[in-house]
């Protein structure tokens, strides 16, 4: 069986990475397979797990380019989203104030029309569903990628023997659950001896 | 040249003198850090976890015997009511004869991310409940909820009516889809699962985000020119400051209780539909049959007067009152017409029932 994949015929950013994807886990994959026996020697240093872990980082690093191109995008559409109301606030605001202001007096009121317009058109923007959408995505990718970079840290702080994120989570998650425990307890209690000192 | 020649003096004059402002400034006003925004004098009494209950000292003789509780936000800090001598609400609230108490939610570490709702109303809301009653011989308090600290407020008066005499819901957060602002847009496309797993708690970064989408230019550009041009109006700067202070610190939410708030206040809108679950109860806003006054701000540009006023409808009471004022989120606690207006139609109002 195998799940070879051929060399990108045309330069489509997906396929470039698929296909880097699949040659940095085929080398990476054989590597590993070549040296398990003699890296039994190193087991507890910190070369321990060396081919695994990188494979790991390899790994997450293929897929945090995956996500960056789709997290640019995003990012591409948010900043379109503002210059376009941009242009289109600042088209309102020219054609409002026609002439150059001359006093003092000009300048405050030109001001004050061009804070109105652009509060009034930005917050349009941000109230529409294509902003919150669009927002939305970009902010779910960026913690895609902060997802994969918590990965590739835990892959380090497991070859030094330090917990994961998840492992730290599990301790909070229980304390929480025991903390909770007492402070009902403790409530409860209280609320029982007011009632018994009537 | 001609141009040259046509330029009025004055706006050069405007120039020279907004130059000057600023350069001047870090001698005429403080730094926002050697600023001290506790003004009322008071007493930590209870401390759990992150959370501390403060107890204000009487500024004149307590004229009523139901204490008052207040339920701060969970956005920025307890500050804000008790920001300025001239516009402090705990300070009208106490000259005017109440005992005043006031929740401070602290600021929740990478450890408090599993905190829920239900710590926040059945632990930490319900101790202080338990904690007041107790030192003040009373079988039922008055509790006051701002904002979304309204939302835990609401949440623990439906869940325990039999502790509450009064409820007072300043802007509180309650019906999600109807909310107008831009906060509630953003809350609604936010995958809350994934930042929940991926960060943890709600980090005050993404806050400061939010509030910049709000009136971007009148508050991120017209405000500050507004600052420095009044640079030498000392009661203004130090307005301002104290505001800016207060705007600029704002504690990380737990994590798990900002994943329920997003999905169940803005997403799914379960709170106003009775179908909310704090812990393993249901909450159900016809429990709440004691006297509420709901104060809602025509001008909140954070919580939507149509998000807050839902609360006067779906509660049980039959002694119920709405106010609308005419002013914004923060115009109402902190301004002079909380001062002349909102305080003393809520003092009057508790009185009678306190």
């Amino acid at each position: 069986m195998t799940s070879k994949i051929s060399e990108p015929q045309n330069e489509r950013p997906i396929e470039i990475t698929e296909y880097y994807k699949h040659l940095s886990l085929f080398w990476t994959d054989i590597i590993h397979l070549m040296s398990s026996k003699p890296q039994a020697l190193t087991s507890i240093g910190p070369m321990r797990a060396f081919a695994a872990n990188s494979k790991k980082i390899s790994v997450e690093l293929i897929e945090i380019n995956e996500k960056l191109f789709e997290f640019n995008q995003h990012m591409t559409e948010y900043y379109k989203q503002l210059s376009d109301t941009w242009g289109v606030a600042q088209k309102k605001v020219n054609q409002k104030v026609p002439e150059i202001p001359q006093d003092v007096e000009q300048i405050e009121s030109v001001k004050r029309v061009w804070i109105d317009i652009f509060d009034n058109d930005f917050t349009e923007l941000f109230d529409s569903e294509k902003f919150g959408d669009n927002y939305g995505n970009l902010v779910s990718k960026e913690l895609e990628l902060t997802k994969h970079w918590n990965n590739i840290t835990n892959v380090i702080l497991q070859s030094v023997n330090l917990p994961s994120k998840e492992e730290i989570d599990e301790v909070y998650k229980e304390i929480h659950s025991l903390k909770k425990r007492v402070s009902k307890l403790e409530l409860e209690l209280k609320k029982e001896k007011r009632k018994n000192a009537k | 040249m001609q141009s040259e020649s046509s330029i009025d003096p004055k706006v050069i004059e405007e120039i020279l003198k907004f130059s000057k402002n600023v350069i001047d400034a870090p001698k005429l006003v403080s730094a926002p850090d050697e600023i001290n925004l506790e003004v009322t004098p008071h007493k930590v009494v209870q401390e759990i976890d992150k959370t501390r209950l403060l107890h204000y000292k009487p500024l004149v003789e307590t004229k009523y015997k139901t204490p008052l509780l207040i339920s701060y936000a969970l956005i920025n800090r307890y500050h804000i009511l008790d920001i300025h001598p001239q516009k402090s609400w705990v300070k009208n609230l106490l000259e005017q004869g109440f005992e005043v108490y006031m929740l401070d939610w602290g600021t929740p570490t990478s450890m408090d991310k599993y905190l829920d709702f239900d710590d926040y109303v059945n632990g930490y809301l319900d101790t202080s409940v338990e904690y007041i009653k107790n030192q003040t011989s009373t079988e039922k308090i008055s509790l006051q909820g701002y904002c979304t600290g309204a939302t835990i407020a609401t949440a623990y008066t439906a869940l325990h009516p039999e502790n509450v005499k009064n409820y007072v819901a300043t802007a509180p957060v309650i019906d999600g889809w109807k909310d107008t602002t831009v906060i509630s847009n953003l809350a609604k496309h936010m995958d809350a699962d994934k930042m929940v797993e991926v960060i943890g708690n709600m980090p005050p970064e993404f806050m400061y985000y939010c509030f910049s989408v709000l009136k971007p230019f009148e508050q991120g550009i017209e405000k500050y020119i507004k600052f420095f041009k009044n640079i030498d109006d000392k009661k203004y700067v130090d307005n301002f400051l104290r505001v800016e202070k207060w705007l600029g610190d704002t504690p990380p939410i737990p994590g798990e209780l900002f994943k329920q708030w997003i999905k169940d206040i803005y997403q799914q809108n379960l709170l106003v539909q009775n179908k909310m679950h704090v812990g393993d109860e249901l909450v159900n806003l016809k429990n709440i049959d004691m006297p509420v006054f709901t104060q809602v701000a025509v001008g909140d540009h954070l919580v939507s007067p149509e998000c807050s006023m839902p609360l006067h409808y779906a509660v049980g009471s039959d002694d119920k009152i709405l106010k609308i004022y005419p002013t914004g989120h923060v115009g109402m606690i902190a301004s002079s017409l909380s001062q002349k207006k909102v305080l003393p139609e809520m003092g009057a109002w508790l009185s009678e029932r306190s």
